[in-house]
């Protein structure tokens, strides 16, 4: 809660907004969830909930942790605010046919337990709005393929820091050719001991090198995608 | 005096000659492991201490710890007295200590094929040994690139040469141009042949640490087995590291468990960035590191009761603000001095500590944080100190440059241990009653008798006048440096190893590799 009672009701449309700007900055889950309720009940579509309120809320926090000013205990508190407003926007979202966000499956490789990179990285994708299902670590190719069918991703991510496990990805992407669906994903790879030249060779659409890459990337790769669609749907 | 000094001619000899011979050998000369000659540095005092082991006892037996995807350990556990529900296992209060106390030694003599260079762990002794694990290696003519077994071997050479590592270490860097599955046979080979050190097996995988202890076999031959206690000799130490928070998994725990039944010494080390894997304080992360060694250490006891063990700490913390690791920093370093005299409670080893960096080059950032380490960890009476040199970036790179300059530090680390010379030779009365007031000391008896050995000189350092500097083309410590492990490898000569086992090493290795294609998964 907010230090004062403050009711976000009584606010109008501009200053509800700033407000939630702050509550995202500053974690407040339930007032974000609260005053997403009230912009929809005020006939905002979601996708102007999302876009205004949200999005450029973590966009400010996005810019105040890489210049430093934010802590990544207070960035995990706003990407759990987000998180809750997301949920309340997503199937909204889906019926009115906004442009989707984004879903992603994301997991440690087989053999390997670091998970801290990974658990950030999906923090701060969940902060910027994306859905993500977390695999956990010592994930075999059959965990990705189950958690595929499960939920349908747009985003299959892939978390290795050791050398030795790093190869496993490539098990994983290419059993996604042999299956014929490789390319109904985006495959995106991380990790300390991985670089740009590694994911290339093993097919992966891109390699991300920290978390905040790891947005953007997914964000302007999730863009061209949609592009195409639409392109293909026009054409 | 040996032949190459004999002289045809009949000469006295000496001279030039042999005095630059002497001097300019860069031979593995041996420098015994550590015998500390100087006190402890306690941070901690009785009740701090004991806080600590109350705190981690209750986390032992509230919070419980898991030890993940390995059935017999839980079924261990359970006979043991713990309170084991599926994988947690809630260990009662002092059961741990009561386990270590009883069984785990003291000390242990970890034997090298040179018998010259056997270690011993514990104890009064510290024990050097180089960095373990990065993937990439650095150096200033090539930068940044994937290490491969070329490089392994490079380093194991430098080790092999550089008096100031008693240790091979293990995993020098990862040689990434040989399959997944075969490279722990090359890598294991290296440190037996290229050095006769003692050195760490492979922990990936437990048949992987089979292949260790069976190579360990071959190469101390007639002397694997002490006819002493009819078990095998203690010549390998490897590196168990827990998946903190509170979890030991089923790969360590295998690699574990070989090891302990084959009379080989296990390093369990909590590897905690505090922040993420434990609480951001000193007393948290310590008190966390404590319960999760201690499970660890009694775990191998109750496996292989008196198989030689030794309680790790890494400790390093996490930027709150980035959430990159660091390394350096001050916290850790008060973590170290507080677990040391946890472990010595324990009257277990104790390894730390490391000449770690966040740096991706050998520049100041890499020197200062380097020396914040290994200081408190020389000065917590740590027994092995792994990751003495090379290391740069968090341990994803092995520095060439580093590695020669964190060794140079060693050094003078080792003179700082071994304390003050009060012999009669160290008083040196007889020195300030020759010179006496207002002359020199530079050419008395004492002098003259002392003087190569007087000073720890270091072999980088640039002592001279700015001019001198300036002539000889102003180069920088890393440069200095890089200067000097081309030498190093140039000047190197591989121990004398018995063809025969030499023979049977590669004949192992043959086997072993054609039993299964290669494989990266
Ligand atoms: C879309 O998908 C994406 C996108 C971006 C992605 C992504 C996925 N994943 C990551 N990113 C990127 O975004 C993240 C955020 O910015 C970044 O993630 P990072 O993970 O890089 O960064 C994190 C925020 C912080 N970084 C980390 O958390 C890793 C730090 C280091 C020090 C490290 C740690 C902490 C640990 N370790 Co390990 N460990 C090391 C690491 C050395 C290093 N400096 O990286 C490394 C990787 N480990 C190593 C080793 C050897 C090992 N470790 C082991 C164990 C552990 C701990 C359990 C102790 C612990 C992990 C705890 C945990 N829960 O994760 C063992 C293996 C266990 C196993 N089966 O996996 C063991 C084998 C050690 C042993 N003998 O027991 C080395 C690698 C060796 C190699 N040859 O490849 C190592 C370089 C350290 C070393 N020198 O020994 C980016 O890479």
């Amino acid at each position: 809660m907010a230090d004062d009672d403050l009711d976000l009701n009584s606010l109008n449309d501009d200053d509800l907004v700033s407000q939630m700007h702050d509550d995202l900055y500053d974690g407040l889950k339930e007032e974000i969830e609260q005053a997403v309720n009230i912009l929809l009940a005020r006939g905002w579509t979601p996708y102007d909930v999302l876009t205004q309120a949200l999005v450029e809320g973590m966009r400010i926090v996005g810019e105040d942790f890489r210049d430093g000013i934010l802590f990544v205990p207070e960035v995990l508190l706003s990407a759990n605010a987000m998180k809750a407003g997301m949920a309340i926007l997503r199937p909204l979202l889906a019926e009115t046919g906004a442009p989707k966000v984004g879903k992603m499956i994301i997991g440690t490789v087989k053999g390997d337990i670091h998970d801290i990179g990974k658990n950030l990285v999906a923090m701060m994708m969940e902060g910027a709005g994306f859905e993500v299902i977390n695999l956990g670590i010592n994930n075999a190719v059959d965990n990705f393929l189950k958690a595929i069918d499960e939920h349908q991703p747009d985003i299959i991510g892939m978390s290795a820091l050791l050398t030795t496990t790093m190869p496993y990805m490539k098990v994983v992407i290419d059993t996604l050719k042999e299956k014929g669906i490789r390319s109904d994903f985006i495959v995106l790879v991380g990790g300390a001991p991985l670089n740009e030249a590694f994911a290339n060779a093993i097919g992966a659409d891109a390699y991300c090198r920290d978390a905040a890459v790891a947005v953007e990337t997914a964000k302007r790769l999730m863009a061209d995608r949609q592009g195409s669609v639409q392109a293909r749907a026009q054409a | 005096m040996s032949d190459a000094e004999t002289l045809q001619s009949g000469r006295r000899g000496h001279g030039r000659a042999a005095k630059r011979a002497a001097r300019m050998a860069h031979a593995a000369a041996t420098v015994p492991f550590i015998t500390r000659q100087i006190p402890i540095y306690e941070v901690l005092n009785e009740e701090g201490l004991s806080l600590i082991e109350q705190n981690a006892e209750t986390v032992l037996e509230e919070v419980g710890i898991d030890f993940k995807g390995d059935p017999e350990a839980l079924a261990i556990w359970r006979e043991a007295g713990a309170d084991v529900r599926e994988e947690r296992v809630h260990i009662p209060r002092g059961l741990c200590r009561r386990i270590i106390r009883e069984h785990a030694p003291a000390t242990y003599t970890q034997h090298a094929r040179n018998p010259a260079r056997s270690v011993v762990m514990g104890g009064k002794h510290t024990v050097f040994a180089p960095a373990y694990g990065p993937p990439f290696v650095h150096d200033l003519d090539r930068g940044r690139r994937y290490g491969t077994i070329e490089d392994f071997r490079n380093f194991v050479k430098l080790t092999y040469a550089t008096p100031w590592l008693h240790h091979s270490g293990g995993t020098v860097c990862e040689p990434v141009d040989l399959p997944v599955n075969k490279r722990h046979l090359d890598m294991v080979y290296a440190h037996m042949r290229y050095s006769d050190k003692p050195f760490m097996g492979s922990v990936t995988a437990p048949e992987r640490a089979a292949d260790t202890v069976a190579m360990a076999e071959i190469l101390f031959g007639a002397d694997w087995i002490d006819p002493a206690t009819g078990k095998p000799r203690t010549v390998v130490t490897s590196l168990i590291n827990a998946n903190s928070p509170l979890t030991w998994d089923a790969t360590m725990l295998g690699a574990l468990k070989v090891y302990a039944r084959a009379n080989q010494a296990n390093l369990l080390t909590p590897f905690i960035l505090a922040g993420a894997m434990a609480p951001v304080t000193v007393a948290g992360s310590t008190t966390l590191t404590l319960a999760e060694a201690m499970a660890g250490v009694a775990f191998t006891q109750l496996v292989a009761p008196s198989a030689p063990v030794i309680l790790g700490s890494f400790a390093s913390s996490m930027s709150m603000k980035s959430g990159a690791p660091t390394f350096g920093t001050p916290e850790p370093a008060m973590v170290m001095y507080a677990m040391a005299a946890l472990a010595r409670r324990l009257n277990v080893p104790f390894r730390a500590g490391g000449a770690f960096t966040a740096s991706k080059i050998p520049d100041a950032q890499a020197a200062y944080e380097s020396a914040l380490t290994m200081l408190p960890a020389c000065l917590a009476g740590t027994n092995f100190i792994l990751h003495t040199a090379g290391w740069l970036e968090g341990g994803l790179a092995m520095g060439y440059e580093k590695f020669v300059m964190d060794a140079d530090q060693a050094g003078m680390l080792q003179t700082m241990l071994n304390g003050i010379d009060l012999s009669e030779n160290g008083q040196a009365m007889d020195a300030i009653r020759e010179v006496g007031p207002g002359k020199h000391f530079l050419g008395c008896g004492h002098t003259q008798a002392n003087f190569e050995s007087a000073f720890h000189g270091s072999a980088i350092a640039d002592n001279n006048s700015f001019e001198q500097w300036d002539a000889e083309g102003r180069l920088d410590q890393a440069q200095r440096a890089n200067a000097q492990w081309k030498r190093m490898l140039q000047d190197y000569e591989p121990p004398p190893i018995d063809p025969a086992t030499d023979d049977a090493l590669l004949d192992f290795m043959a086997r072993r590799k054609a039993a299964t294609p290669d494989s990266n998964v």
